[in-house]
């Protein structure tokens, strides 16, 4: 798979802050090769604060301090996740950590109640996989489909009738949207 | 295939980026190999549900103290009253000055 080679033009805006406990204001070129190795490690705090955002009544603030403790447990939570998926792969002898696994260390570790969620997530991204590479797979112009004599993709028969213009929008259906969450 | 959805930076139609989740997960352990194209946006997902729930709790102790700004004290109160979250206790509790502990009326509303 392809991974991200430009990450870094997020990785800028650690330079703006000031941490908080952890480590310290860049000095020297060593501390800002540590500080940018920091921001690596946590998700950005704008995609973190809009999620807290999200939840919160309109006329609710949040300090840079809990935005910032919010990035820390979100990524000691996908390391917690992560290590035990991971674990259960090496025990079977398996090299790649996959949807299933996540889901799976989601339920051991006490995580049920995103785990139903997160399954329905999962099959309807490889739903929409499954359809998007058929999609691609099927032959791109027209003078191609007079000599149909292989059949590029066989799910694309099946499926052409749902063709997704708008790629993996997944609105969360499974919780409701009342204030009080419902387990409260 | 995944080249749209992990290219830098961009998000796309996930709230979080996947090349950094990606990122965390191969630092999580030393025996982290491979790691499907599937299980970052799995966990962009399960981190947004995270967020969700923690901030929720956090707004409840907020308003037990009579504020309407969420503060650091208020997502530790809640981390610590949160069975699920004990793996996040040492975290929160590492740096902090202030009182983080509920009192036991709080703790009372808190618990179900």
């Amino acid at each position: 798979m392809v991974d991200s080679t430009g990450g870094n033009n997020s990785d800028r805006e650690g330079f703006k802050y000031h941490f908080s406990g952890t480590a310290s204001v860049a000095l020297g070129t060593d501390d800002q090769d540590a500080a940018m190795k920091q921001q690596d490690r946590l998700l950005p705090i704008a995609n973190v604060g809009r999620i807290m955002k999200k939840i919160l009544p309109p006329n609710a603030k949040i300090s840079k301090e809990a935005k910032e403790t919010m990035q820390e447990c979100v990524s000691e939570f996908i390391s917690f996740v992560t290590g035990e998926a991971s674990d259960k792969c090496h025990k079977e002898k398996r090299k790649t950590v996959n949807g299933d696994d996540i889901c799976w260390a989601m339920t051991t570790l006490g995580f049920d109640d995103y785990a139903e969620p997160l399954k329905r997530y999962l099959q309807r991204y490889r739903e929409l996989e499954g359809e998007r590479s058929a999609q691609q797979s099927k032959p791109s112009s027209n003078e191609d489909q007079k000599n149909k004599t292989t059949n590029y993709g066989a799910a694309e028969t099946t499926r052409k009738t749902t063709v997704p213009t708008t790629p993996l929008k997944f609105n969360v259906i499974d919780r409701n949207n009342s204030p009080l969450p419902r387990r409260f | 295939m995944y080249s749209r959805i992990l290219a830098g930076g961009r998000t796309g139609p996930h709230s979080l980026p996947l090349a950094r989740i990606k990122k965390i997960m191969k630092k999580s352990g030393d025996n982290v190999n491979m790691i499907s194209g599937e299980a970052p946006i799995v966990f962009s997902k399960a981190c947004e549900l995270l967020i969700e729930e923690l901030t929720r709790r956090s707004w409840m102790v907020a308003m037990q103290r009579k504020r309407r700004t969420l503060h650091k004290e208020d997502v530790v109160s809640a981390v610590i009253a949160t069975d699920i979250f004990d793996f996040l206790v040492n975290l929160v509790s590492e740096d902090s000055t202030t009182p983080i502990d509920l009192t036991p009326v709080e703790r009372e509303k808190l618990e179900f």
